[in-house]
Order: C-alpha cells, then sequence, then structure tokens
C-alpha cells in the first residue's frame, strides 16, 4: 500500500498536488485558514473532517473552482486557477450534477467533449468500468440513486485526467458498489493517477495510502492511518480524529484524558497542529 | 473561444428539449393556439347592433326625429334598432331599459328642440350609457353619431333646403382599408411569442444548471463563461428560429377547411396581409430572442426555484408587454413612461416588426435600422450580463 509512483521518478518525485499556505475568507468566515499540503503522484489521499471543517472549500481551491484569497495551489507545478489545467483535472462534485432529461450516452459524451475528449472509444471505456454500457440509452432521471452515482463518477474520468478530485463520492453508495469504487482507485493510482478523496466517513479512511485530517479550515493531523492512531494514542480512527482536535477521544474539551495515551496524543496533536 | 465547445452546450440543449415533449409542446403549440384565437376573436368580431331608447320631451317636432331614427334602424345592416320609444317623462324608464340590458344607449330629445332650431341655435340631444366600458360606449356613441348626420335632415326648418353632406371614403397607405384588428397585431405575435417563451425556458433550464451542481461540474472543465453563454445563446436561439418560422408560416398564410360533419368550415392560419420581407422581420425576432435568452440567463441568478423564475413575468414581461407600443403607441404613453419604453427591448422590435411588416420597410429605411442596431446592442449587453453573473473565478 506504500508509494506505487516510484518507478516513474527515482528521486522523491515532485508533487502532484501543492498548497502552500492556502486560505480562503467568505466575509467573516474563515473557510479555509493556512493550508500547506503536497501530495506525491500514484497515491490516494484521504481528506477527513467533520462538515464544515473546510474539506469542499479546500477541494474547490485546488480544482480551480475558487480563487484562494491567499496562499497558492499547484497542480503538475502550474498554479491554479489555470483554465488548461482544468483538462488534465477530473472533479466529481458532491451533488450528483448530472442532466436528468439527457441519457446516460449524451451525459457523458457532452462533458467529454467539454474535456476535449469525444471519441466514442474511449466513452464506452468508461462506462464499462462503471458498468452501465448496457444502460446507454437511458435517461438519468430513470437510473436508480447508486447507477446515477456511478455515472456521475464516469463523467469526472472520462478525459482519464492525471489529478482526481472526488467530493464524497461514495455517499449513498452501497456497500458493493463502495468496494468497486475503491478498486478502481487503486487501480488509477497504480498507473500514477493521484486522488484526492474527501470523506466524513472515518471507515473509508483505511483504503487511503494517507489521511489528512481537517478542523475549522486546518490540518490537525497528517499520515499513514497507523501513523494518526499511533500518535494521538487510540485504536480508533475516529477517535484519533477526536484527540488530535485537542478532544479527548469521548469529543468533550481537553483536560483529564481518559485514555492511557491521553496526555501524549494532547502533545501530538498540538505537534502536528503547529506543523501542518 | 473553442467552437467544438459551444457545440457541445447548444447540442445538449437539443438533446434535452427532444426528451421534454410538453416543453416543444409549450414552444410550438401554445403560440400558434394564442395567435390562432387572437386572430379569430379579431378578424371575425360580430357586429354589435346597438339598441336604442328614445325618449321625445319635445312632442311632434320630435316624433320627427324618432320616425327617422326608426326607419334608419329597418334598413338592412342597420347598426342600431330602437327597443323603445318613450314619451316626454320617459327618462326613468330608458334609464330602467339600459340597466336591465333590454338597451345600450338612450336618447333623449330636448323640450327646447324647435325652439333652437327656430333660433338658429343647434339642440342638444343627451345620450346615457352605462359608463361602465368606456371603449365599447365610445364606440357605439360613433355609430349613433353616424346615424345621426342622417337623421339632422329632419331638423332642417320648414322650408329651407336640406343640406348635402358630403360623403366619406377611406383610403390608406399600407394595409388594404378592411384590414382587421388581426392584421395589425400579427406582427407583434411574431415578436412576443419568441421572447416570452424563451427567456421563460432559459430562465428556468440555467437555474436548473445551478442549483443541480452541473454548472460546478461544467465549470470545472476547461470551458470559459463566454462559450456557455454563446452555447446558450446558440441552442435556445436554434429554438426560437423553428418556433419564429412556424409563426410567420402560419400568421401569414391560410389554408381553408371545409366543413366536416357539424363542425363549420374554418382555416388553419391567419393569412394576415403582410407587406414586407419575412425575412427581415424573422431577423428582428431573432435578435430579440438572443436578448431574452442572456435575460433569462442573467435573470436565474436572483432565483433559488423554478417557481422565483415564473415571478419574474409579471415584473419583466408584463410591463414590457403595456409599455412596448403593443396597446397603446409609445408616443402617446406619458413622459416618464416613455422614458422607460425607449430601453425596452420590446419597444424596438415591435417597431421594427410594424415597419416591415405592415409598411414593407427595408434594410433602407432609417427606423428598421434604428431598431435592428438598438436590438443588437440590448443582446450584446445581455450577453456581457449574463457571463459576468456566472461565477467563475478562474477567469
Amino acid at each position: 500500500m506504500t508509494a506505487t509512483g516510484t518507478t516513474i521518478h527515482a528521486p522523491a518525485p515532485a508533487p502532484a498536488v501543492e498548497a502552500v499556505g492556502l486560505r480562503k475568507r467568505f466575509g467573516k468566515i474563515q473557510a479555509v485558514d493556512g493550508v500547506d499540503l503536497a501530495l506525491a503522484p500514484g497515491r490516494i489521499y484521504g481528506l477527513l473532517g467533520p462538515n464544515g471543517s473546510g474539506k469542499t472549500t479546500l477541494i474547490r481551491m485546488l480544482a480551480g473552482l475558487a480563487r484562494a484569497t491567499g496562499g497558492e495551489a499547484r497542480i503538475l507545478g502550474t498554479r491554479m486557477p489555470s483554465r488548461p489545467m482544468l483538462a488534465r483535472i477530473g472533479y466529481m462534485p458532491q451533488a450528483e450534477a448530472l442532466y436528468p432529461e439527457l441519457s446516460v450516452g449524451e451525459n457523458l459524451g457532452f462533458f467529454a467533449s467539454l474535456l476535449g475528449r469525444q471519441d466514442r472509444g474511449a466513452i464506452d471505456a468508461v462506462l464499462d468500468l462503471v458498468e452501465l454500457r448496457d444502460r446507454k440509452g437511458t435517461p438519468a432521471l430513470e437510473l436508480s440513486g447508486g447507477m446515477r452515482r456511478r455515472l456521475s463518477l464516469a463523467c469526472t474520468l472520462v478525459h482519464e485526467p492525471e489529478v482526481i478530485f472526488l467530493d464524497e463520492p461514495t455517499v449513498g453508495v452501497d456497500p458493493a458498489l463502495r468496494v468497486q469504487f475503491w478498486a478502481h482507485f487503486r487501480r488509477l493510482a497504480a498507473s500514477g493517477t493521484t486522488i484526492l478523496v474527501a470523506s466524513h466517513v472515518m471507515d473509508e479512511a483505511d483504503r487511503c495510502d494517507e489521511l489528512v485530517f481537517m478542523r475549522d479550515g486546518r490540518v490537525i493531523g497528517r499520515g499513514t492511518g497507523a501513523e494518526l492512531r499511533e500518535r494521538a494514542g487510540t485504536t480508533e480512527l475516529e477517535a484519533a480524529f477526536l484527540v488530535l482536535s485537542g478532544l479527548d477521544a469521548y469529543g468533550n474539551p481537553g483536560g483529564g484524558a481518559p485514555t492511557s495515551g491521553g496526555g501524549q496524543a494532547n502533545g501530538g496533536g498540538q505537534a502536528s497542529g503547529g506543523a501542518a | 473561444m473553442s467552437p467544438r465547445r459551444i457545440l457541445a452546450i447548444a447540442r445538449r440543449i437539443a438533446q434535452g428539449f427532444r426528451r421534454d415533449e410538453r416543453t416543444l409542446g409549450l414552444m410550438f403549440v401554445v403560440p400558434l393556439v394564442v395567435t390562432a384565437l387572437l386572430g379569430w376573436v379579431l378578424s371575425e368580431q360580430v357586429d354589435e347592433v346597438v339598441d336604442v331608447a328614445v325618449v321625445n320631451e319635445a312632442g311632434q317636432v320630435g316624433d320627427r326625429i324618432v320616425t327617422a331614427l326608426q326607419d334608419a334602424a329597418t334598413e338592412p345592416d342597420s347598426d342600431i334598432a330602437v327597443a323603445a320609444a318613450l314619451g316626454a317623462g320617459g327618462v326613468p324608464e330608458a334609464e330602467g331599459m339600459i340597466r336591465d340590458g333590454r338597451a345600450d344607449i338612450g336618447i333623449v330629445i330636448p323640450v327646447d328642440l324647435l325652439e333652437k332650431v327656430l333660433a338658429g341655435e343647434r339642440p342638444t340631444l343627451t345620450v346615457i350609457a352605462e359608463g361602465t366600458d368606456p371603449a365599447a360606449e365610445t364606440g357605439r356613441f360613433g355609430t349613433l353619431q353616424a346615424i345621426m348626420a342622417d337623421v339632422a335632415r329632419e331638423l332642417v326648418p320648414p322650408g329651407a333646403n336640406p343640406p348635402v353632406l358630403p360623403q366619406v371614403e377611406r383610403r390608406t397607405i399600407y394595409l388594404s382599408v378592411d384590414a382587421s384588428q388581426a392584421d395589425v397585431l400579427a406582427p407583434i405575435f411574431l415578436g412576443f411569442f419568441g421572447y416570452f417563451f424563451v427567456f421563460l425556458l432559459t430562465g428556468v433550464s440555467f437555474l436548473r444548471e445551478r442549483i443541480g451542481g452541473t454548472l460546478e461540474r461544467l465549470l470545472a472543465t476547461p470551458v470559459t463563461r463566454f462559450e456557455i453563454v454563446t452555447g446558450y445563446s446558440l441552442g435556445f436561439g436554434t429554438f426560437a428560429t423553428v418556433q419564429v418560422i412556424a409563426l410567420t408560416l402560419f400568421i401569414l398564410n391560410s389554408v381553408d377547411v371545409p366543413a366536416i360533419g357539424p363542425l363549420p368550415p374554418f382555416s388553419i392560419g391567419l393569412g394576415v396581409d403582410a407587406v414586407g420581407s419575412p425575412l427581415l422581420a424573422f431577423v428582428i425576432a431573432l435578435l430579440l430572442s438572443l436578448g431574452a435568452v442572456n435575460l433569462g440567463i442573467f435573470l436565474s441568478t436572483f432565483a433559488r426555484t423554478e417557481l422565483q423564475v415564473i415571478q419574474f413575468i409579471p415584473l419583466v414581461i408584463v410591463p414590457q408587454a403595456l409599455l412596448s407600443g403593443i396597446l397603446w403607441p409609445v408616443e402617446r404613453l406619458p413622459e416618464v413612461l416613455r422614458a422607460i419604453a425607449n430601453v425596452l427591448p420590446l419597444t424596438y422590435a415591435v417597431d421594427g416588426l410594424r415597419e416591415v411588416m405592415l409598411k414593407g420597410a427595408d434594410l433602407t429605411s432609417g427606423a428598421v435600422q434604428t431598431d435592428l442596431a438598438v436590438l443588437g446592442g440590448i443582446a450584446v449587453f445581455f450577453v456581457v450580463l449574463a457571463s459576468l453573473t456566472i461565477k467563475r473565478e478562474v477567469a
């Protein structure tokens, strides 16, 4: 599960996604408050945090949909927002974002032609991938929720992007399909694609190579699942998140740590907060 | 700018239409039905016969007028009928007849009729009407005056020669003398329907892009705002084009359908008298629709639901219908309203379409040039406005 993209570059590969002191303010609300990130190519990153922690805003800035109010974001070495770079990025929004009256093939064909990939081969290949080829002529309206989710993913992948941002891709997706999605993400990563998945479902986190914990617009911890658990001194990732947030493992503010590693965890939390 | 992406957006709109029969129906069937209905009402309105209750307060002299009115009423195709001829003191009864609908108008022949005529003065006849429908009553009053001109001969003092009244003959410069109201309104149908439907459909369609997340997904591709707006204009413009062509054919042509069973014979199409180039009329209607597409995109920013787009109709469409010269000429509006009318796109479209279709104006006409230039300018203005409302922080 460790770095699979090593065959491409012998020395430490240049990061595919980079954020330096990235900030976004909406009026009085500081949605993203100074995020530094460097995501290596060919790896899957999980962006975890509660609702309202700034995950979507961070992804929108990285994907070139929102302009940062401070700091900068780079994709494949190009400073974002950059319009030409958008053709090399895949973005799956939280909403379904499909045209309900259009068929599966028409929806996919539309986004494909905007992304510069019109050939039938690419469309059929991605339809095979999400197992919707036999539904090509069905209007999106008549698909089940899971199928629409698959179509939405297909629209994100049709142009074979090098960097993919997925905002809660498995919300409302049944377990079997979720397994398929992850298997596919893994295949993409193996071919050198960098993937950042935002989620608030902790049980998906272990499928990622590395995790980024976010809270109140800041990165409060980074590392593999095992590293984060160890640093927080907890066995559960959820508890690790709470501890790294400066809370105890039950979500109570600071103070007397109920777990044996509590004091140590608090210290670790502060250290990682400072480093982030 | 990439033509491929513009075409992709236009094609997407067409594909959406193809699967939405109701909207297609709305765009094509509704304008035709409404136009047919209006045309039918306006061109075949049944001539009204005015029922008159005469009150003669002047005795024998007045009887001559009453008889003359009765004679006029018995002529074939007469526009009046004498519902009652009442004697002195009959005013309350005449008023009662008007109240309960047995008469439309009451005429009171005054007591001092003979006195005035002998003194060479003009006697005053009083006309009583309901006073609830000024337009219709003005029409009835006109009918009555025409008849009174003939009746006036009866008022000539005995022994004098009756005056010779000239006959009036109508001649017209543009449409034929017996052009109907439908002929005059036909050009407006062309402009108005395109404007209304295109505005409504783009407004709703773009709102769906915003709330459904597809706009977000669009903006995550290398498409530019200008390409989106142009694609929309092209997509909806194509539909507006087909709509305007259908309406033009319907308005200009007429196919007679013979009686089938219990149905009376009728005709499909208005067969309106139009003199100018249909192509030029079409260009005017199209420019107007392009403005409407982008106005729809612009206003969709201010709506959160489809119902709120519908709420823009009374705000955007109705004032234009009232002020753009469809019902009342722009020149006769109060000054403030005229200033407003002068910035409304529909004003220029209505004027241009009238110039072309009623007066046969072509591109050499200054009025048509102005209308085209202003409509083009408004379309460009809304294109820019619409692209600015598509929030892309990317460029």
